[in-house]
C-alpha cells in the first residue's frame, strides 16, 4: 500500500513536467502563433515564403525530431551549448521546440479563423475611422476567438499528451517515471498513467465547451 | 460652394473600366438618389467617397479642403485615410454591425475609441462616456429602437439592424451620410421601417447620397437624381426630371422594368 502511494507520488512528481511544458509552451505558442499567422497573409512576397516555407518544415516533421535538433543541434554544430545543464536546460529545450511547432499549427488554424471573418466588419471599423489596431483588438479578435476556439481545443488536446514526447531528451516525465518501474518488471505505473492524462484532457475538455458558451451571446 | 465635389472619378479593377470621369456636386442639405442596374458603378462611388477603394483619377473635396487628388500622392497618405472617412458615413447594404456588441455599444463605440485619442480623455473619461451615452441613447430613440438599446444584432430583425447601423452612422456627425442600397437585403415588409427612417432624415435636412432601387422612394424624397449607366453618370436632375419624363434612351429604358 506504502509502495502504491511512493509510486503514485512519483508519477504525479512527473505529471507536474507534463503541465509545466503544457503550460509555457501555450503561453509562448498563442502569441507566436500570431506573428506567424500574419507573416504568412503577409502581402510582401517573400517574407509569405519564408513563412510558408517554415511552416512547411515544421508540420513536416516529426515533433520528435524537432526537440532533438534543437537540443542536440548547436552542440552537433560546435557552437557553444545555449541550454544550462540539467534538466532546466532540457525542459527549456523543450518548451522552445514545443512552442515552434505549436505556433505553426496555431497559426494555420489563426489564419483560417482570420480569412473567414467577413470583411464587412473590417470595413464598417474603417468607415468610422478606426486604426488598423483599434479594428484588430476592438472588432476581429472577439469574433475570431469565438470561430478558433474548437479546433484550439483539439489543438492543446493533442499538445496535452505530446509533452510526452519530451522524454526523448530525458525529461522526466510521466511516462518516463513509469518505464523506469517497467524496467524494474512493474507493470501497472505505465499504464496507470493514462489516468492522469485523462482526467487533465476532461478538466480541459470542460474549459472549452465553458469557453465556447461564454461566447454564445453573439452570432 | 458646394459642400461635396466630386470631379473625374475614374476607378478601374484590372481591365474593367467602373467608374469613367465621374462628377457631381452636393450642396449642404441635399439627398442625392443614385439610381442604376447592378455593375453600373453606383456601389464603387460610393466606396470611392468613403476611401474604400482608391480612386484612380479625380477630386474629392469637401468643404473647400481637398481630400483626394489621384494626381498628388500627398493627399493619398494611409495615415491621413482614416481623419479624411470622418467627413463621410456609410451604411452599408447588409448593415455590418459589430455581433459582439449591444444596439447601444455599436453606437457609442467608434467616439469612445476617437474620445480616447483626445489628450484630456484620462481626465474627463466619466464625463465623455456619459455624454456619448445619452447621445447614442437619444440617437436610437431617434430610430424608434429605445426598448433595444441592450439587444445584440442576431436578437434584432434586419430592419432594426439596419436602423442600428445608421444611428452608428449619425453618432460621429459626419458631413455626407451614404447609404449604400440600404433596403435590398430586408425582406419587403421591413423596407418601410427603414425607408421612414430615411425619409425623417431627409426632412431634417440631412446632407446624404442614397444609393437605391427604390424608385418610388428616390422620386419622393430626394432633392435630385443621379442615374448611372456603365460607370458613367448618364442622366441627373430633379425627380420630376429624371423620373417622370427621362431625355435619355438608356434611362427610359431603365425605369421601364420599374414602372409596372
Amino acid at each position: 500500500m506504502n509502495e502504491t502511494m511512493v509510486i503514485l507520488g512519483r508519477l504525479g512528481a512527473g505529471f507536474w513536467l507534463n503541465f509545466e511544458l503544457f503550460a509555457l509552451t501555450l503561453l509562448f505558442a498563442v502569441p507566436l502563433g500570431l506573428v506567424i499567422a500574419f507573416g504568412s497573409m503577409s502581402r510582401f512576397l517573400p517574407l509569405k515564403t519564408v513563412v510558408k516555407g517554415f511552416v512547411w518544415v515544421i508540420r513536416g516533421t516529426p515533433l520528435m525530431l524537432q526537440i532533438i535538433v534543437i537540443y542536440l543541434g548547436p552542440g552537433l554544430l560546435g557552437w557553444q551549448n545555449p541550454w544550462p545543464a540539467g534538466g532546466f536546460g532540457r525542459l527549456t529545450a523543450a518548451v522552445v521546440a514545443f512552442a515552434i511547432n505549436y505556433a505553426c499549427y496555431f497559426s494555420e488554424i489563426y489564419r483560417g479563423g482570420i480569412e473567414s471573418l467577413p470583411k464587412g466588419q473590417i470595413e464598417a471599423g474603417q468607415v468610422l475611422g478606426m486604426t488598423k489596431r483599434q479594428i484588430f483588438f476592438k472588432v476581429t479578435l472577439l469574433q475570431l476567438v469565438k470561430r478558433i476556439l474548437p479546433p484550439m481545443g483539439n489543438e492543446v488536446i493533442t499538445l496535452v499528451k505530446d509533452t510526452s514526447l519530451a522524454n526523448i531528451i530525458a525529461c522526466k516525465e510521466i511516462i518516463m517515471m513509469a518505464k523506469e518501474y517497467t524496467s524494474k518488471g512493474l507493470i501497472w505505473p505505465l499504464f496507470s498513467t493514462a489516468v492522469f492524462f485523462l482526467v487533465f484532457v476532461g478538466a480541459l475538455t470542460l474549459l472549452f465547451s465553458w469557453l465556447e458558451k461564454k461566447l454564445n451571446y453573439f452570432r | 460652394m458646394a459642400l461635396l465635389e466630386v470631379q473625374g472619378i475614374g476607378k478601374h479593377f484590372g481591365g474593367t473600366e467602373v467608374l469613367r470621369d465621374i462628377s457631381l456636386t452636393l450642396e449642404k442639405g441635399e439627398a442625392l438618389a443614385i439610381i442604376g442596374s447592378s455593375g453600373s458603378g453606383k456601389t464603387t462611388l460610393l466606396r470611392c467617397l468613403n476611401f474604400l477603394e482608391t480612386p484612380d483619377a479625380g477630386t474629392i473635396t469637401v468643404n473647400g479642403e481637398q481630400l483626394w487628388d489621384a494626381a498628388n500622392p500627398a493627399t493619398q497618405r494611409e495615415s491621413e485615410k482614416r481623419k479624411k472617412r470622418l467627413h463621410f458615413g456609410l451604411v452599408f447594404q447588409n448593415f455590418n454591425l459589430f455581433p459582439q456588441y449591444t444596439a447601444l455599444q455599436n453606437v457609442m463605440l467608434a467616439g469612445e475609441l476617437l474620445a480616447q485619442e483626445q489628450p484630456d480623455y484620462q481626465k474627463n473619461r466619466r464625463q465623455i462616456h456619459t455624454r456619448l451615452e445619452s447621445e447614442a441613447n437619444a440617437l436610437l430613440a431617434q430610430m424608434g429602437l429605445s426598448e433595444r438599446a441592450g439587444h445584440y444584432p442576431h436578437q434584432l430583425s434586419g430592419g432594426q439592424q439596419q436602423r442600428v447601423a445608421i444611428a452608428r452612422a449619425l453618432a460621429l456627425k459626419p458631413d455626407i451620410l451614404c447609404f449604400d442600397e440600404p433596403t435590398s437585403a430586408l425582406d419587403p415588409e421591413l423596407t418601410g421601417e427603414v425607408l421612414r427612417v430615411l425619409r425623417a432624415l431627409a426632412d431634417q435636412k440631412t446632407t446624404m447620397i442614397i444609393v437605391t432601387h427604390e424608385m418610388a422612394f428616390a422620386r419622393d424624397v430626394a432633392d435630385r437624381i443621379l442615374f448611372m449607366d456603365g460607370g458613367l453618370v448618364v442622366e441627373e436632375g430633379t425627380p420630376a426630371e429624371v423620373i417622370e419624363h427621362p431625355r435619355e434612351a438608356r434611362t427610359q429604358r431603365f425605369l421601364a422594368n420599374y414602372n409596372a
